[in-house]
């Protein structure tokens, strides 16, 4: 009785160690799979990306200007900012300015309106104008050769 | 010689406040009203007054027209000095929303100037 026992017990140990052993066999199986998976994906993406010929392009003709550059700077777009900065100040007549007017005798600003106007062009451009540059910039003109000056853009 | 001497008496140079010259007076004033102008949205951003940033520099615009008429660069530079006071009082919040509505005058009365209300507000 008692070895009929012993037999069965080894008999229950034996098959639970077999299904033990198959079923670490077929985890280890699946995340193999899993891996092998997941590298041929990447791979099949790589060479999709490099292959499609506008990627190419794209990498090769790099953008001329990256997000932290600063944008494209020519004297005559310099005129275009300063002469719009100028249209949109409500204490000049817009059919009266010229790039060669004059803020104090033409366009009859007084010395606070041209201080206000300076400032204003401070904005636009993004730097200080030291008060005693601001006193000689006395038309609009003027502004764009002390932009394009300080921007080092001459033409 | 005498003569000279009572002309030199004249024209004797006062002691200067701050500028030595009307040129100089002038950059205070002007850099006072750049001060001024930049720290208005501050102003109307920290202070609870029902006025925009375009009320506010008009009202600028018209206490710096108020001197407009001073020659004297002694005057002038005590009326820059005040107005740095007054900046330095305003940035620092040492002042109320209604020390800055008082530059605005809005509960001011105005002076009575024909003949019949004066008599009656008993003003001359």
């Amino acid at each position: 009785m008692s070895a009929l026992v012993q037999g069965l017990r080894g008999m229950l140990a034996s098959r639970a160690a077999t299904s033990l052993l198959k079923a670490t066999a077929l985890r280890t199986g699946a995340v193999a799979l899993q891996h092998k998976h997941i590298h041929i994906q990447s791979h099949d993406a790589r060479t999709a990306l490099l292959s499609s010929k506008s990627m190419m392009k794209f990498l090769v003709e790099a953008p001329v200007r990256g997000y932290s550059g600063g944008e494209p700077q020519s004297l005559e777009l310099i005129r275009e900012r300063v002469l719009l900065v100028l249209k949109l100040y409500d204490k000049i007549d817009p059919s009266k300015l010229k790039l060669e007017s004059h803020f104090i005798n033409d366009l009859g600003l007084d010395s606070l309106d041209h201080v206000e106007v300076i400032m204003a062009m401070e904005d636009e451009f993004g730097f200080e104008i030291p008060d005693t540059d601001a006193e000689r910039l006395l038309r609009p003109a003027d502004i764009v050769q002390y932009v394009g000056d300080r921007n080092d853009v001459y033409e | 010689m005498s003569a000279s001497r009572a002309v030199a008496k004249t024209v004797r140079q006062v002691k200067p406040i701050l500028s030595v010259d009307g040129a100089e007076a002038r950059k205070r004033v002007l850099n006072l009203y750049r001060a001024w102008y930049r720290q208005i949205p501050y102003i109307v951003l920290e202070y609870d007054i029902p006025k925009n940033i375009k009320q506010c520099r008009a009202k600028l615009r018209e206490e710096f027209d108020k001197n407009k008429h001073v020659q004297d660069v002694r005057i002038i530079d005590m009326l820059v000095i005040k107005g740095q006071m007054e900046l330095k009082e305003t940035v620092n919040i040492w002042k109320q929303n209604g020390h800055i509505m008082d530059y605005f005058k809005e509960t001011w009365e105005e002076k009575p100037k024909d003949f019949l209300s004066k008599f009656l507000s008993n003003t001359k």
